[in-house]
């Protein structure tokens, strides 16, 4: 104490103490932030789920979760009929188990407010479970686009494993296939595809962007090839559908294969790699810390001027 | 002279010295020139960033020309970069990758040259943001601050076409804007696009072309207008705060050698420290993540460098409410009034303050010692509004990140920052306004009593009062400059009560109208002398002394 109490009056001691609180602020906010590895984790299971599905397991889910919005047979249902001005949904007819899949194994059904763009979320039902409800949407209402097997989905968990071997051989047959898909892919045309027709929209880096009346492109950082694939093959939101005839199956691969393999890429320029955001961040640092730091010591050079000078 | 002479130099030294000066009379200048006095001031050395960052800049550019191939000719990339490896690129952007990737050092010569180019502008603006406060333009350095004003546009030039050449992603979009921005131009524009592209966009010329004006005239003309901003410096001396034996005759300071050669060059390797810092540590334009530029690339999330920020947001911010057509000519006011009209009226708001201030205030005399600003308010608080308004354009730039990094309505962003940028500088005008005159009338509360001990004395009849005390007569100096500072202009009347016949004029009524306007609200001084207050007196020394002793 009487260390503080001989130094409060000291010229530098309200800096101190605004530099101290800001500090203590960001640490306190860093502990109760959620953090993305929470925000991605995922717990789902291998590839296993596509041979047995159980439907009477998925209508049971839909009528627990998505009937309330979407209706009892799927047509949706909008906020007169509901009831209720944060409870409907859009018509399910002919969406196809790739939409069930992406927004149900991306957390962002089922939805606590319709009226909101979700964000991604850890996702509420199992990938059996996912299956089971997607299978029951396609054969209920009208099948549309099917799962894209050959895209890997998420990478296996140790949770969803009884033992570390049984875990480390589904991790790798899971590594194999995501590299022997991201390899079948053509960089130059994926960056080409990509550029024309989603960095509009998701930026450059896939880091997502601004959109019109308050809706947001997502991070494409998280997802999966399969998400990707998904997303393109069906548009949730905001998004066209790009369907197979318009970009082929080969061009999906060339264009995940690109946006997968930015994301992996280190950053060469140093370990301060701004979060990709660009010239915006650069001319903050140029400002905040740069500038900054030369004025700073400008004041100093010039503050003692020695009788001799 | 001094007494104490220096031992004499060494014979060997003192044959060479002897010759140069038998020839060329340096010794005489040399003796001067080396003993010049620089006044001693943090803000003074901002200009200093500036030529600093610039020589690092000339430097490294020079470093990079030896690999860079300015030419649009296709090539396959089989460099050492992977991911890239058998990518269609330009031979401009396959040799950025060859630099970064594979020339020893390369990456980190690159992201020193971008850091200091954003560094470089940078100190412009604070310098020249320093210079207008303190009204330091004023005569007899009017040109002097029109070269600056040319070295801050050309810097911008300059920076824009750097960003351009690599012929990435970013680089691409900047040139597709610039293109548009010059097809914006009523009659010309297409002629003047045609005739800087070779023909449509992108073309094969551009780079060539862009890198030339880079490497080659803008910094040749930059170099000139530094060497002549720094001979008139040198030659008119600089403008220094008032303070004691600070007169507009006499400047006070550390002479050039070799103090002041000392502190500047130490800055230098400061400046060059940071610089390198930066570049050593974060990642700058990442143009091997960015990819080539192809005519049909767009990405959002990608920005101008900071400098030209303000033009794109005024591009972002300005409506297309107001474009109309001639004959079935399209005039793109949507383009043109904030590409071409916000930059006009930046530069040439700047280029015109000294006169326009000089005219309103008719005030025509010399000044060396530089104003504080609360004793210029309206000044002052015109350049508050001017940054305001370069903020507002400048924060729109980047409305998209904002908007994303924040959450907040894209829409709600622009729209803010329409009504802002015209409500902002307004409010920023009356309040930097308020506060300059609330410092004038502390600066004479302090003049005229001293200033507060925070020691509470209670007089013999029960009062109780706060001791003021004497200030020292450096602070009596600096409060002191606030008087006769304004200008009063020859009476426009005479003994006889008739009006000047130029001051009759429309022109001289409005001239008259805005003297007053401009200097109605100041703090008068006038009589003013220091410590005179009557609170003072309860602080003298007999009357301390009495208290302490109760």
């Amino acid at each position: 104490m009487k260390w503080i109490t001989a130094r409060r009056r000291h010229p530098l001691a309200g800096y101190a103490v605004v530099i101290i609180a800001l500090a203590l602020l960001g640490v306190g906010y860093a502990f109760v932030a959620p953090t993305a590895d929470q925000a991605r984790a995922d717990t789902l299971a291998a590839d296993a789920e596509a041979t047995e599905v159980d439907i009477a397991n998925g209508k049971q889910i839909f009528t627990q979760s998505c009937m309330s919005c979407h209706g009892e047979d799927g047509t949706g249902r909008t906020q007169e009929e509901t009831g209720n001005a944060s409870a409907w949904g859009p018509d399910l007819t002919g969406v196809g188990a790739a939409a069930v899949d992406f927004q149900v194994s991306t957390g962002r059904m089922p939805s606590m407010n319709p009226n909101a763009q979700m964000p991604r979320r850890t996702p509420v039902y199992s990938d059996q479970e996912i299956a089971d409800l997607a299978a029951y949407v396609d054969a209920e209402f009208g099948g549309g686009p099917g799962i894209p097997e050959q895209a890997p989905g998420d990478a296996p968990e140790r949770a969803d494993y009884a033992s570390e071997a049984e875990y480390e051989e589904a991790l790798e047959t899971y590594e194999a296939a995501y590299e022997s898909y991201i390899a079948g892919g053509d960089t130059e045309a994926g960056m080409k595809l990509y550029m024309t027709n989603c960095a509009h929209c998701h930026s450059w880096s896939g880091a997502g962007g601004a959109l019109t009346d308050g809706r947001w492109a997502p991070a494409l950082t998280d997802a999966t090839p399969r998400d990707i694939y998904e997303a393109m093959l069906t548009g949730p939101g905001a998004m066209p559908v790009f369907n197979d005839d318009v970009l082929t199956e080969g061009n999906k691969q060339s264009l995940i294969k690109f946006v997968e393999e930015l994301d992996a890429e280190p950053n060469a320029g140093g370990p301060f790699a701004l979060d990709r955001v660009g010239q915006v961040a650069e001319g903050f640092i140029g400002w905040t810390v740069g500038i900054s730091l030369i004025v700073a010591c400008a004041i100093w050079i010039t503050a003692k001027q020695r009788a001799h000078d | 002279m001094s007494d104490n002479q220096a031992p004499p130099a060494p014979k060997a030294l003192r044959g060479v010295g002897n010759f140069i000066d038998d020839r060329f009379h340096l010794a005489k200048t040399g003796e001067k020139n080396l003993r010049k006095v620089f006044p001693n001031h943090w803000s003074f050395m901002l200009g200093e960033i500036a030529l600093y960052s610039f020589i690092i800049l000339l430097l490294t550019g020079v470093f990079l020309t030896l690999w860079f191939n300015p030419s649009m000719a296709h090539t396959v990339y089989d460099g050492s970069y992977e991911r890239l490896r058998g990518v269609g690129m330009s031979e401009a952007y396959a040799s950025t990758l060859h630099i970064t990737f594979d020339v020893r050092g390369g990456l980190l010569i690159r992201q020193i040259h971008h850091w200091a180019a954003l560094i470089f502008v940078a100190s412009l603006v604070i310098h020249m943001l320093r210079v207008f406060f303190t009204g330091a333009f004023r005569k007899p350095r009017e040109i002097n601050w029109l070269i600056g004003v040319a070295i801050f546009t050309l810097a911008i030039v300059e920076g824009l076409f750097g960003y351009s050449l690599p012929d990435d992603l970013p680089s691409g979009m900047g040139v597709r804007i610039f293109q548009g921005v010059l097809l914006s131009i009523p009659l010309i524009g297409t002629y003047l696009s045609f005739f800087m592209f070779g023909g449509e966009f992108p073309g094969e010329m551009i780079i060539p072309r862009l890198y030339m004006l880079h490497i080659l005239l803008i910094p040749g003309i930059l170099l000139a207008l530094i060497a002549a901003h720094f001979m008139i410096l040198w030659h008119q001396k600089h403008t220094q705060y008032p303070g004691k034996g600070r007169t507009e005759k006499k400047v006070v300071g550390t002479p050039m050698f070799p103090a002041f050669a000392i502190k500047a060059g130490g800055f230098f390797f400061f400046t060059f420290a940071v610089i390198t810092g930066l570049a050593g540590f974060v990642q700058i334009n990442p143009i091997h993540l960015f990819g080539p530029f192809t005519p049909t690339s767009i990405t959002s999330g990608l920005q101008p460098d900071w400098y030209m920020g303000f033009l794109e947001g005024s591009l972002r911010m300005f409506p297309n409410w107001f474009d109309f057509d001639i004959g079935g000519y399209a005039i793109i006011t949507g383009v043109l009034v904030p590409g071409l009209g916000f930059m006009g009226l930046l530069f040439g708001g700047l280029a015109a303050w000294p006169f326009v201030e000089a005219w309103i205030t008719g005030d025509r005399r010399v000044h060396n010692v530089a104003d504080r600003p609360r004793n210029a308010p309206v000044r002052t608080a015109f350049g508050v509004a001017g940054i305001t308004f370069y903020g507002v354009c400048w924060l729109a730039g980047s409305n998209d990140i904002l908007s994303h990094v924040f959450q907040i309505n894209l829409y709600a962003t622009t729209w803010f920052f329409r009504i802002f940028l015209i409500l902002g500088p307004i409010l920023a005008f009356i309040i930097a306004k308020r506060i300059c005159l609330g410092l004038q009338r502390r600066d004479r509360e302090t003049l005229e009593h001293g200033y507060e001990s925070g020691t509470i004395t209670q007089l013999p009849g029960g009062e109780f009062v706060e001791v003021h005390k004497k200030s020292s007569g450096e602070t009596v100096h600096v409060l002191e400059s606030a008087k006769g500072k304004d200008y009063t202009p020859e009476p426009t009347v005479d003994a006889n009560g008739v009006e000047s016949p130029a001051s009759r004029k429309p022109m001289g009524r409005l001239r008259s109208r805005l003297a007053h306007w401009y200097t109605k609200d100041n703090v008068s001084f006038d009589g003013v002398e220091p410590h005179t207050g009557h609170h003072l007196h309860h602080g003298t020394h007999a009357e301390k002394e009495k208290v302490g002793q109760h």
